[in-house]
This record gives C-alpha cells, structure tokens and sequence, in this order.
C-alpha cells in the first residue's frame, strides 16, 4: 500500500493492477487510471518542480489542466516533451517522466539561490537591467546579448529535445449538429438532451475520464452515487449511432461559423502505440450549435508561502481523495472565504486524513458549512486568515492571525500550526475562455466575484459551472435546456434529485492577505502580489500592460489560477472595482497544443510530389532530379565521373549536333473551348490568335492588367472552338487563376470553358539537326516533312502505336517537335522515340541543357518575366499588337515603363573565363572593396558549348545601346568580380537559320 | 491498343497492410476507367447537356448541385455549375459525348489520362477520408451517387459517393503517387487491404 492511498474512494483506478514508472530515475508503481500526479502523492511525493524564475520548491497545486506548477518532461527514447502536466500526464508501465528547471536535481537546485536576490528580480527585472549603457563595448542591447544565453538557461518551462519525433499525427473533419464540451453533469444532460433529438452530437471531454465531477463530488444523483449516474449517461450516449463521444480531447479553439478545433491525445497514455495510430488527433469540428459545458476553475488566495509544496487547491485534494483514493496529507489544514470549499475536508477526513483546522476569512458562515466544519473536525477559525506557511521543500505548518474582511486587516498576533498539507480555496471562475474566443467580453458578477459568460453572440449556449452555478441541480437542469435549445428542442425534462451538503460557492471578496513574505499571484511564471503593485506604480495599470509587464497570465497554464487574483490586486491597488480594470481577451488555444497535430499528416511530408508520366524511366537512367514547384525534372543524365557542367555542356552539345529529347510534360496546358475561345484569346494575349487556322499553333505573349509581362508560351489550335494553351511550367496556375478570373468577373458573357489538361498530355521535346529523321522512323499515321509540318504546324499520328499529336516549334534554337500523348502512354512512347534516336545519337536532355539552349538563343523565361519587366524590356515589342487591345494594352505605355532608365535584356560574355552566376550585379567599375552602382543583374548563366565561353542573360539598364561595351560583374555574395562584355542576347544562330534544318 | 500505364504501378502492394487486429477497415483499389470525361453546359442548357449525357452514357443524372447517379463501372456527377465529371469503364466516352454535344450547348473534354481514380471502400471509409477533406461524408449530407469537388492542400480531387461505404476520388494524375501514399497513411490505423 502506498504510504498515501485511502481504502476508500478511486473510482477512476484498478486497484488490482499496478503499473511501473520512473520519475527523476527513482522506480515508483501507481495503478491504471493514475495520473502521473495522483501516482506521485501517492507514493508521498509532495516536491515535483522548481518555479520558474526564483526556482522555489513547488508541488502540485490542481489536478487538471488548470496545474501552474507539476510540469514535467516525458521521455520517450531520444525524444522529450516538456511541459505535460502531471495532473493530465496518465501512467503506464514504462513511463519515464523528469523535473524542470532544476539543477543538478530537485532536491538540490543551485539555482535556488535566486530567491535570495528576489527582489532583484521584480516584475520589469529584465527590461530594467540589460539596457546597456549609451557608449562602450556594451552599448545598446549588447549587454543583453551578452547576458540572454545565461539567463535563458537559468529561467525557463523545460528544454525541448532535438531528436526527430518518430510519432504520427493526424487531423481529422468532423461535422454535427450539437457539439458539447465538457462531460460534467451540465454536458452529459445536455449531450443526452441533444442526443434524444436524433442530431448528431459530439462530447468532447479534455480529461480521460468523462463524467467531470460527478465522479469526485460524493454527491447522489437520482438516488445513486453520482460517479454511477454519470457511468449510466455514457453507456446510453456510447451505444446512440448519433453520438461521438471524445474523451482526451480538449477543444482549444472557437472560430468563425462555430468551427472549433480540438485535441485529442490518442497514444499519450499507451505504454505502446498500434501500427499506424497516430499520437494525437487534431479535430476540426464543424457545429451547428455548441453546449458549452466547461466547467470553473478554482482559485487559489494569495498569501505569503502560499506556493510551499503541500499548499493544494481544495477541489483538487478532494478529487484525489474520491477518484484516487489519494489523500494530499497526513495532517490538513484548509483556508477559504466560501462555504463549498468545506466538502474538501470531509472528503480528506473520510480518506483518513486528520482535519487539523478549518480557517475561514468571513465571522458569519452559513448553518451547512458551519455543520460540515464540525463534521470535519479540528480547530474551527472564522474571522482568521493564513499569513505564513512553515517547512522547506514541503510544509509543516501554517500561521494564523485574526482577519477583518471587511476591513482587509489582521490583528493580534499569528499563531502556528502544525500541518503537512494546506487546502485553499478563493472561490471559483467559470472557464469562460471558449465564450471569450466567440467574440464577446466577460462580465463580472459581485456575488459570484467573478466573471461569466458575456450574452451568446454566437450560437452557444452555457451550463453549469461555466454559467457560474456550480450546484449540481443547477447544472443537470440547465444542462438539459442548452442540450434542448442546441438541439432546436423546447420544454425540459425533470432533473434528476441531487443529494449532497448543498453547500454554496458564493465567495467573500477576499483574494490577498497582506502580510511580510512572497505571496504568488502567479504560481507558473512566479509572479507575486508585490509585482502587480509594481506594475501600479510604475504606471502599467492597463490589464494588458500588467500582462506583459509581469508575465501574470502567460505561459503554459495562461493563468487559469491567476487572473483573477491579479486583476483584484491591480484593482486594489488602484482603487477601483475590478470590472474597471477589466480583463484580457482569451485567444487560442485554451490549452497548449502539439506543433505535430497542427502539421498533422504533414509532418515529414510537407508538400506532395508531382512526377512527369516519365519520372520513373528518368530516375532508372541515373538522372539527377531538381525540384521545380511540386514537379520533379531531370536536371542532367550524368555519365560516370562527370560534373554537372561536364554533363550538360555534353548534352547541350549533343543537341547542336544530333538530337536531344527532353521531358517537357510539366508546361501547363490549359484547354480554352467553346465560340468565344478564340476572341477571348485575342484578348488576353498581346497578339493575334482568332486568325490562327485550325492544326497551328503560336507563340503568344500574355500581360498582367498593369501592362507587365504575366507569362509566355504556345497555344495550338486544335479545332475551331478548341484550343490548347500551354504556359510555363511555374506559372500555369497563375494563369489558369487569372483567365478565370476574366472569364467569371470581367467577361461572364464570354461562352468559354478552361480545363486544366496539364496531367492528359505528356511531351517529348526532341530537337538537333537529326530530330525530323529520328521522328520519321517513329512515327506512324502521318508524314513529317516540311510540306506536312510546317514551323508551328499541328499533325496526329501514331507512336507505336500509341495516338500522338505532334507540333513542330522549337526552344532550343534546333528544328525540334514536340510530342504529346495521352500521359498514361507518355513512358511508352518516350522509350520509343528514344529507341528510334539510338541511330542518330540522340539523348536525353535535362534542364541544365535546356537552359544552356535557351540561353544561347536568348529565349525568355521566368528569370527573365520576373514580375517586373515589359515586352520591351524583353525587346518582344513586335508581339504588342497594334490592331486590337487586350489585357494590359492600356497600361503597358505608363510614363515609367518607357522610361529610359529601365533594365533591359542584353548578352553578357564573361571576358576572364570563369563562371558567371544568376543574381549577380553588373556594375561600370569593379569595386570590390566597395561594391556599388548597379547597372542590372544577371538573370541566367551557363556555359556555352556553342561559342565556347561563359555566357549569361542580363537586365542592364540602357540595354542594346551597351552592347559592344565592357562592363564588370559584381558578386559580394559569392566573392565573384570580373570583367564582361556586353553582346546580343541572340548568342547563337540570331537568324533562326537553323530552325528550318 | 496500347495499354495506359498507370502512376501507381511502382508503388503497388496488393494484400492487407497496416492495422488489422479489427479487420479491414478500407479497402484502396484504383478504378482506372477506360474514360474520365468532363462535358460543361453554358448557362441555360444544362438539362440539354444532362440528356445528352444519359443518351451516351445511360446516366440519369439528377438536376442539381453536386446530384449525381452511380452503377457498376459507370458514374456520374454535378461539380460545379453546369458541369459534370462522366467516368466509364469503356474507352472512347469523350468522343461519344463530344457528337453529341454543339458548340451552342457545351463543351467536352476528354481527361480520361489526366485523371487518376481511386477507391476507398469498407466500413471506415468515412473515417479515413474525413482525415482528407472538410467535408460531411455522413448519408444524410452527402448520398449515394453525389459528389463534389475539393482539394486535400495542393492536392485537387473531386470524390463521388459510389455506394453507402463506398467512394471514388479521382485527383490529377501527376499527383496520384503522392495521394495514394498519403492514402495509405491514412489507412494503416484502420487496416486496409490494396486489391
């Protein structure tokens, strides 16, 4: 038997069972069902963290979500997850759990010495102290930088590990008509109420047990133990086909058109995870309605010594007592201002603790609490408060002294007493942060001393405790009328009788006792009430300069214990009542959330691949692959030994002299149909397309609406109502985007069509003096000659045996032709003509030659249409048709894109023999010391196997008149300075003579 | 003929993969139908457009958004306004369509190679694709025979509801390996048999 475990209580474990953990490397058992905190107290752990600044001893303080102190770091192998709350954290045989922020170990932690310098690191510490001096070596923020490693290893919430996380995590879309969360007695009525409907329902409960504090409070519920009414509620709502029920998962995020996101935590509890089952699940659920059933947090009161370990919420004690079987002491002691909190010391009582005091701060208390603290026993103390707590790393005692409420004032002189473990209770605020998220400001409630859900502005509706009514009555009965209104039903089922004390939770407006020693506001980020008083006086009145200049509320735990006790602190300090001072809006998510189950099925697959109908032949002949988009293309076919610039010179080479064939499958094609296609194409291409006859294609040049070049490419006319427009391989979304956006906002009466037909058609680009032969003895069906297919002529044919369509136009400068079929022959077809090549020497080409080609040529592509440059930058000013308008036709004459100044296309020739690079400056004089004035930019580099030299295109300002000129590269980047002759972009062949053979 | 090679053929594994301890959650096969059509109506002519598709085809397809009418090894649905998906086992539907279809009433093309068809089968199959796609797979919202289109990140698919555990997504070919691996993914918690 554990030195804590009652005989009576634990619903929630296996008695029968044990289960086998480690935590800071010492074994301990604890039983199925157990958190990690229960299992510790248990085991009469009380000491299981160190704060985070001052690195003070702390223990566990709640035990659910809302825990500021019990964080820990689960290891699993190599991996670590820091910052579980033991409170939610469940053991399993094998778990590995550790400290924080301590070292070299808990008990010992050297970086306790910062509580002596306490007030030294008052709120504002940071900001006050690294602001280095205005002159010297640590000047500005370089005494920060200078101090910030030391201090982030001091300060801090755990250390995140840097082992790649093996598990899985997925997303999931869920869709219902009501969505409950919480599974209390307010969210099983109001679930069952829905459910009775027909709609679809959804329970979400963030703990692993469902049934909230039906399964803890020792209340009855229709004349049986409310843990087994809630037990009976599941079982119908599990055995409905239109109810889901999810335990472990809390909903952390309340969006627009009641769209909320949640956490489920799959396999956190699984010694060992199932093949394929993924950690956690990130819900996105879509509700027509939502019963917000989420509870209300305790809160602590603030007092000196109020963080020692053994100092519990007095809910959470009694929790563990009922559901754990797991009394927090030996010898307890509780301090509150409201009647609910005495059910506590009955509860520890039962489990055999000794009720050593009961210390209220109010004179009058109501017959019910006044009967449960006789019940209770120990010393009886109204009119008194806590001033101190005694012990080291855990408590031994407490000191008492008369209290005032009214007047917030002791008297007489503190006593002590003896205690291991002290309950505190301020009274309770609603977990209103779901409410918050939808939009609209809480509003505060004297008798309550808190603040409630503001008036639904969605379509939410509230129960129980989060509605401020933390009877069990009140919470069944409002329950069922959410559960009815979310469900679109009227009228009310009668509640079932709730037996209990019928104690009230209505507190004294009593948060702080004042007296000498650091009472904590903020347990997680050691914020304390002389902080907040800080912040007063040096003017951070607002609550959310309070925030951020004390860190109250921030953190993992985003204040779920503190904020209220630091609003009423600021407000007294200011005089005002507390909804002046106001409170922060909650964001998402209301609990820490996995970065994995946000990247979900992503993580490790960031982005799909998109392959050629080739890919596989390619990756079979040893291509190199490159990354263009989501598209995979062979960069080169490197032979054994060979660089990448021995490879594609090779290449490139080869296509001047025989024939290349190069995948080019990856050009967007769009198919343009129907009466109007042609007119439409004469609008948003700069040239004519409506005179096009029926089997040719042409090039076409397309503009953005401010007259800037959009994209170029081909389009073939296939039939007289049916085009296939192809565009540059990264652009084609863009303009299949921008077409339809003319053809749905601009000119809705045009009868066109567009078709993405990009994966319908693969193309072979086969091109060199030897591609019409090559061609010739492949293909079938149709001739090939001059007569037949013309530049820019259309034939259809067979490969064999495979349908192709066949176009004569060229990239490369060569006779070539393109082959297009349908993509599930394209590997078929492919192999083919490269059997047929064999004879003639062809070779496959990948993009580093293609680009050599083009470059060679002084073809444009995306380098060169980068967004900011016109047709007449590019000298494509022929393509400008002067005979008709079209997108961008009335901006492309703007004052600044005919200014002289403008960058424009011109050769570059690199006169030292060495490798020009893409991005690099050209400059009028070399400086490298000092680079300055550029002239343009290099848009594109190679080297030529054609002329013999390293070559690139350039954006130079002035353009053909530099031509002839010397000019420098200039390159700080990569270190490259040298001189440049400025030529032609037309390099090779600028007749175009060998594009007819 | 010559047979079209499909995208998933490096990468596929018949037999029962992942978790099975429950059965077989899904079942993943590829269709690959002889023809994958889109016909498109101008406004005001869907309903001759709907007839010419039953004249072809023999799909009664229902007039409405994302209506549609699926039997064995032919299919057919509403997208988008006016235009629908057409699949068939037999080859050739594009053309069929297109004689029957003028240039005042539509248009018609043939994506029978551009489009890959996949189907997911068996009692998880709503589970499985609700990790794909916002959507309500449930009956009610989404019954046998519609179908809609929509997009899992870069990924566009278009999915019809077969049969009540049954539903074909048909994306775009070039990204089939990428889909079918994320599919399978998906799948392995439930256990899923590739036949």
């Amino acid at each position: 038997m554990s030195p804590r475990r009652a005989d009576i209580g634990g619903g929630r474990i296996d008695r029968h069972r044990d289960v086998r953990f480690t935590f800071d490397g010492r074994p301990y058992s604890g039983h199925p069902g157990d958190t990690l905190a229960s299992a510790l107290l248990a085991n009469g752990v009380s000491l299981v963290g160190r704060s985070f600044k001052y690195h003070r001893p702390r223990g566990v303080l709640a035990a659910g979500v809302d825990e500021p102190n019990a964080l820990v770091t689960v290891l699993k192998g190599e991996v670590r997850e820091p910052n579980v709350p033991a409170t939610l954290l469940e053991v399993y045989d094998g778990l590995v759990a550790v400290s924080q922020n301590r070292f070299p170990s808990l008990d010992l932690d050297f970086a306790a010495v910062n509580q002596l310098a306490g007030g030294l690191f008052s709120a504002g510490f940071y900001y006050k102290t690294f602001m280095g001096p205005v002159v010297g070596p640590l000047k500005g923020t370089r005494f920060w930088m200078l101090c910030e490693p030391f201090i982030r290893r001091a300060a801090g919430l755990g250390r995140a590990g840097t082992a790649p996380d093996p598990d899985r995590y997925e997303r999931m879309n869920a869709f219902c008509e009501v969505l409950v969360v919480g599974s209390g007695p307010a969210g099983l009525s109001a679930a069952k109420a829905a459910a009775a409907s027909g709609k679809r329902v959804v329970l979400a409960e963030l703990d692993a047990r469902m049934g909230g504090q039906a399964n803890w409070s020792g209340e009855t519920i229709g004349g049986r133990p409310a843990a087994e009414w809630a037990a009976a509620q599941l079982q119908d709502l599990a055995g409905r086909p239109n109810v889901r029920l999810l335990p472990r998962t809390t909903v952390w995020g309340y969006y627009d058109d009641n769209t909320f996101s949640a956490l489920e935590r799959v396999a956190d509890h699984k010694a060992r995870m199932r093949p394929g089952e993924p950690r956690h699940r990130h819900w996105v659920i879509r509700a027509d309605s939502v019963v917000l059933a989420t509870g209300a947090f305790e809160r602590p009161l603030v007092f000196p010594g109020n963080d020692r370990p053994g100092v519990m919420l007095a809910r959470a004690a009694e929790r563990y007592a009922n559901e754990f079987g797991v009394v927090a002491g030996r010898r307890v002691a509780l301090f509150t201002n409201h009647d609910g909190a005495y059910r506590a010391a009955g509860a520890l009582k039962a489990g055999g603790a000794e009720i050593v005091a009961l210390i209220d701060v109010r004179r009058e208390i109501s017959p019910e609490a006044r009967s449960a603290a006789l019940a209770a026993g120990g010393v009886f103390l109204t009119g008194h408060a806590v001033v101190g707590t005694e012990g080291g790393k855990a408590l031994t005692g407490i000191k008492v002294q008369q209290y005032d409420a009214a007047a917030a004032s002791l008297s007489g002189e503190p006593r002590s007493m003896a205690a291991d473990c002290l309950l505190v209770s301020g009274g309770w605020s609603p977990a209103l942060h779901l409410a918050s998220q939808a939009g609209a400001a809480p509003r505060w409630d004297e008798p309550l001393q808190a603040f409630l859900p503001p008036e639904a502005a969605r379509n939410w509706h509230g129960a129980g405790a989060f509605n401020g009514r933390t009877d069990t009555a009140a919470a069944l009965s409002e329950g069922d009328a959410a559960g009815r209104k979310a469900a679109g039903l009227t009228g009310r089922a009668k509640a079932p009788p709730v037996g209990g004390p019928g104690l009230g939770s209505a507190p004294a407006p009593v948060f702080e006792i004042k007296a000498p020693g650091k009472a904590f506001v903020d347990f997680q980020h050691d914020v304390t009430a002389a902080d907040v008083r800080l912040s007063h006086r040096e003017g951070f009145i607002s609550v959310e300069h309070l925030k951020r200049y004390t860190t109250l509320g921030m953190a993992t735990d985003q204040g779920k214990t503190s904020n209220v006790p630091g609003l009423a602190i600021m407000a007294e300090a200011r005089g005002v009542p507390i909804p002046k001072v106001g409170t922060t809006r909650f964001r998402p998510p209301f609990a820490p959330v996995s970065l994995g189950s946000l990247a979900a099925e992503r993580f490790g697959e960031v982005k799909p691949e998109r392959l050629t109908p080739m890919h596989d032949w390619h990756v079979a002949q040893g291509a190199r692959m490159y990354a263009a988009g989501l598209w995979f293309r062979p960069m080169i076919y490197g032979l054994p030994g060979e660089t990448v610039e021995q490879a594609y010179v090779r290449e490139a080479k080869t296509v001047r002299e025989k024939a290349g064939i190069v995948d080019v499958s990856t050009l967007g094609k769009i198919a343009v149909q129907g009466p109007d296609a042609a007119g439409f194409l004469d609008r948003v291409y700069t040239n004519m397309f409506s005179t096009l006859p029926v089997g040719k294609a042409r090039y076409g040049l397309m503009l953005r609406e401010d007259g800037l070049l959009l994209d170029d490419g081909t389009t073939w006319r296939l039939g007289e109502n049916d085009f296939l427009m192809t565009t540059t391989t990264a652009n084609a979304g863009k303009v299949m985007q921008h077409l339809e956006y003319l053809l749905d906002v601009v000119w809705p009466e045009l009868k066109v069509h567009l078709t993405s037909v990009t994966d319908q058609w693969a193309g072979a680009a086969i091109g060199g003096p030897k591609a019409r032969e090559i061609l010739a003895s492949a293909v079938t069906d149709t001739a090939v000659d001059d007569k037949a297919l013309p530049f820019m002529g259309i034939v259809h044919g067979e490969v064999a045996g495979a349908p192709v369509m066949i176009c004569r136009l060229s990239f490369s400068g060569e006779m070539a032709f393109e082959v297009y079929c349908g993509a599930g022959h394209g590997e078929h077809v492919w192999e083919a003509l490269i059997s047929a090549g064999k004879p003639f020497g062809l070779v496959p080409y990948g993009l580093e030659a293609l680009g050599t080609l083009r470059i060679e040529k002084g073809h444009v592509t995306g380098a060169e249409i980068d967004g900011r440059t016109t047709a007449r930058d590019l000298y494509l000013d022929g393509m400008l048709s002067k005979k008709k308008p079209f997108v961008g036709s009335g901006t492309m004459d703007r004052e600044g894109l005919l200014a002289d100044d403008r960058v424009r296309l011109v050769g570059v020739v690199s006169l030292d023999n060495r490798p020009l690079n893409g991005g690099a400056h050209i400059v009028e004089r070399s400086d490298p010391d000092n680079p300055r004035d550029s002239i343009g930019h290099i848009t594109a580099a190679c080297y030529s196997p054609a002329l013999g030299r390293y070559i690139a295109l350039a954006l130079v300002k002035g353009g053909k008149a530099r031509h002839g000129g010397r000019a420098f590269t200039s390159d700080p980047l990569r270190g490259r300075y040298g001189p440049v002759e400025i030529v032609s972009h037309h390099f090779y062949d600028p007749e175009g003579k060998r594009l007819h053979g | 003929m010559v047979d079209a090679l499909s995208p998933l053929a490096p990468v596929w594994e018949p037999g029962t993969h992942g978790d099975t301890s429950a059965g077989i959650g899904v079942g993943l096969t590829e269709l690959a139908p002889g023809s994958i059509v889109q016909a498109a109506a101008w406004p005001g002519e869907e309903k001759a457009l709907i007839s010419a598709i039953a004249a072809v085809a023999g799909l009664e397809l229902p007039d409405g958004a994302g209506g549609g009418v699926a039997t064995e090894g032919k299919g057919a649905f509403g997208f988008a306004p006016g235009r629908f998906l057409v699949t068939d086992q037999k080859e050739g539907l594009a053309a069929a369509i297109a004689e029957r279809v003028p240039s005042a009433m539509g248009t018609v093309t043939d994506l029978s190679h551009g489009r890959t068809a996949l189907r997911v089968s068996g009692r998880k199959a709503e589970w499985v694709l609700s990790k794909f796609f916002a959507i309500d797979f449930s009956l009610a919202a989404l019954p046998v025979g519609s179908g809609l289109a929509t997009a899992h990140h870069d990924i566009f698919a278009l999915v019809q509801r077969a049969a009540a555990d049954q539903f074909d997504v048909i994306v775009f070919r070039s990204f089939a390996r990428s889909f079918w691996a994320a599919l399978r993914h998906a799948s392995a918690e439930v256990g899923y048999e590739v036949s």
